[in-house]
């Protein structure tokens, strides 16, 4: 837990260095007053401040046993359905431009639920049916709300 | 008087088919995100801001906050019969909810929760008609400067109650405030950090990253974990006793208190009223050794302030445009996607949009009450849906808000970006909330900040010439500096609560 937390404040610690460049190369004042660069640019230097007080604080912590077993990174039977949501829903994202809402949600619905845990197969194709051609339908055409149709249907 | 003349012509609006419907699908809803364990407020509203991108402003803020306040009450259903909050403002609820659940009580406890939370919405509602007109009056007065000042004391109230995590907070607070500078600059234009994609010259979605900090790193924390199950109880006998309704009339009004109170101040969240109206109950009782062990106040004090929080929490996100929480923010966001800036001039500019939002939370309450009290059976029977098609479920909706808002795939993998970091910075217990409320503030309060020191030619000195703003900076800092001398205030209180 303390490693985790030094490491995510290192993170953040280097995107505030990365802003704080990022911000000096647009301009700090102009003559009006303060240009696109000035809120960035303080901002990101209180932020690493903040990241550097912060790596001090943690560093300097007693070290407590009991967070020694806590696990940040996902673990045990759930890391299999952590990852499963993950990769699945990234999948879903880059084929859904390609082969539509409708086609990337069907697997995606089925594919997501045999990893979770359910087996019964005809209760897994209605649901992945209903959540991907009945859920477009509804929300295409009642509530107007455009989703990719894919190469198939366009 | 001018106030009650717009309240009755909301009411008129209101209680036309339409908007019931809305109010009474936003209630349906919002129980339902409620119920679901591991499913909070802001992820159930984020999540659900695509079943409104169809319906008139008006309709879409309606739904909306019905499903805010639906889903605060929902949470008591899973306290009381599986010991699970459904969201962070129910943990009080589940040590007397659960204990009255074992020993066959579970229908009072769940009767008395809704109508606690329905006295203490309806008289938090009342008083938020009192305050927020003269609230937003007194806002009319107020230019850049204070509004600047009214935004970091906003954001410090924040950080302030984050405990002792307040340095950590703190660099939340401005992470946030870094991803709001994505974008085109609000004042000149000029493109910052963009990179050249052109997605980010839009700046970051707040949808997408609510729904990912919220909702996906909820379902993948909930994946990990093993589901709990419910106990059987009896719900067939919901009615409390004549002396359970004695007992709990008093936890009542103290709770309304509270709940009002705590709900004006922003960054308290959902969860210190509770506790809060727990604590002073368990003191002003002759036997306060029951708490813990089925007192029935222990769950109407609870859920009582729960729901007059919630109300309050309209006052300041109306009056001033300033969100007290994540789940405000969300609300804010719903406004601003349908055109509209909440704050002191939309109550002259769309008088009549206000005042119907403010009757519907009459009208939701009501609502609630009825769905919660004859219903309660079938809510509790929404515990059994296995996991596997919960998530999926609540994932489709995730990236259908995620997508449908810009039609944008680029925004699904913002969702889930911040679904990851979402993941790890609530393992590392780094307080999300100030993040988020940052996220939001981050272009206005920019935008204040440049206009005031263009007024005052680059000179800060215009901070000590305005007494308003100057009280709005002072106050934080004092708050923050008692604070650190005397960290682990409401740490405790503020571990799980995302609200």
């Amino acid at each position: 837990m303390r490693q985790g937390r030094l490491i995510a404040t290192g993170v953040m610690l280097a995107f505030c260095l990365f802003a704080l460049w990022q911000a000096l190369l647009l301009s700090l004042t102009d003559r009006l007053g303060p240009g696109p660069g000035f809120f960035p640019f303080w901002l990101a230097l209180i932020g690493a401040v903040l990241a550097v007080a912060l790596l001090f604080t943690t560093f300097r912590e007693p070290v407590d046993p009991a967070d020694a077993e806590v696990r940040i990174l996902p673990h045990g039977p759930g890391a299999k359905r952590w990852l499963a949501i993950v990769v699945l829903l990234a999948a879903t994202a880059a084929a859904m431009e390609i082969v539509g809402f409708r086609l990337a949600m069907l697997v995606f619905n089925a594919a997501l639920v045999i990893a979770l845990g359910e087996r019964r197969w005809w209760l897994i194709a209605v649901f992945a049916v209903l959540g991907s051609f009945g859920v477009h339908y509804i929300f295409t055409t009642w509530l107007d709300v455009l989703l990719p149709a894919g190469w198939i249907w366009s | 008087m001018e106030a009650f003349h717009h309240l009755l012509a909301g009411f008129a609006a209101a209680l036309t088919v339409k908007y019931l419907l809305f109010a009474l699908a936003g209630c349906v809803l919002g129980t339902l995100i409620g119920v679901l364990p591991g499913l909070g407020p802001a992820a159930g509203t984020a999540i659900l801001i695509p079943l409104t991108f169809s319906l008139d402003p008006t309709g879409a803020i309606i739904m909306l906050s019905a499903i805010y306040y639906g889903a605060m009450y929902g949470g008591t259903i899973t306290s009381v019969l599986i010991n699970v909050p459904g969201e962070a403002a129910s943990v009080v609820t589940c040590i007397d909810g659960y204990q009255m659940a074992l020993q066959g009580r579970a229908g009072s406890a769940l009767a008395i929760a809704a109508i606690g939370s329905f006295v203490g919405g309806t008289l938090a509602t009342v008083a938020l008609v009192l305050v927020a007109t003269p609230l937003a009056t007194l806002a009319l007065k107020f230019g850049p400067v204070e509004f600047f000042a009214l935004m970091v004391a906003g954001l410090c109230l924040v950080v302030g109650l984050a405990g002792k995590n307040m340095l950590a907070a703190l660099l939340m607070t401005v992470i946030g405030l870094l991803f709001a500078m994505i974008g085109l600059d609000p004042v000149r234009g000029a493109p910052r950090f963009t990179f050249g994609i052109e997605e980010l010259y839009d700046g970051i979605g707040f949808v997408p990253v609510v729904m990912g900090l919220f909702g996906v790193a909820e379902l993948l924390i909930a994946a990990e974990k093993r589901q709990a199950r419910m106990i059987q109880a009896d719900l067939k006998n919901w009615m409390p006793t004549k002396e359970e309704r004695r007992a709990s009339a008093g936890a009542i009004g103290r709770g309304t208190v509270i709940g009002f109170i705590l709900g004006l101040i922003p960054g308290v969240g959902a969860i210190v009223p509770t506790f809060m109206a727990y604590v002073i109950e368990k003191r002003v009782s002759k036997t306060p050794e029951r708490f813990g062990k089925g007192a029935i106040e222990g769950v109407a004090s609870a859920e009582t302030a729960n729901n007059a929080y919630a109300n309050a929490a309209m006052v300041p996100l109306l009056a001033l445009g300033i969100p007290s929480s994540p789940t405000i923010a969300v609300l804010m966001g719903a406004f601003i996607i349908n055109g509209l800036t909440p704050g002191p001039f939309l109550f002259q500019e769309r008088p009549e949009l206000v005042w119907t939002v403010i009757a519907s939370f009459f009208v939701g309450n009501a609502l609630l009450l009825i769905l919660n009290l004859p219903l309660v059976g079938l809510w509790a029977k929404l515990l059994k849906i296995p996991f596997s098609y919960l998530c999926t479920g609540v994932l489709i909706f995730c990236v259908i808000g995620a997508y449908g808002l810009k039609q944008s795939l680029f925004d699904v993998w913002v969702m889930l970006g911040f679904g990851i970091i979402g993941y790890l910075l609530r393992k590392l217990d780094f307080p999300i909330a100030p993040a988020i409320l940052a996220l939001i503030l981050g272009p206005m309060m920019e935008r204040s900040l440049r206009t005031t020191l263009e007024m005052s030619g680059g000179s800060y000195a215009i901070f000590l010439d305005r007494p308003v703003a100057l009280v709005l900076l002072t106050v934080p800092v004092i708050v923050l500096g008692a604070l650190l001398l005397r960290p682990g205030t409401f740490s405790k209180l503020r571990e799980t609560d995302t609200d």
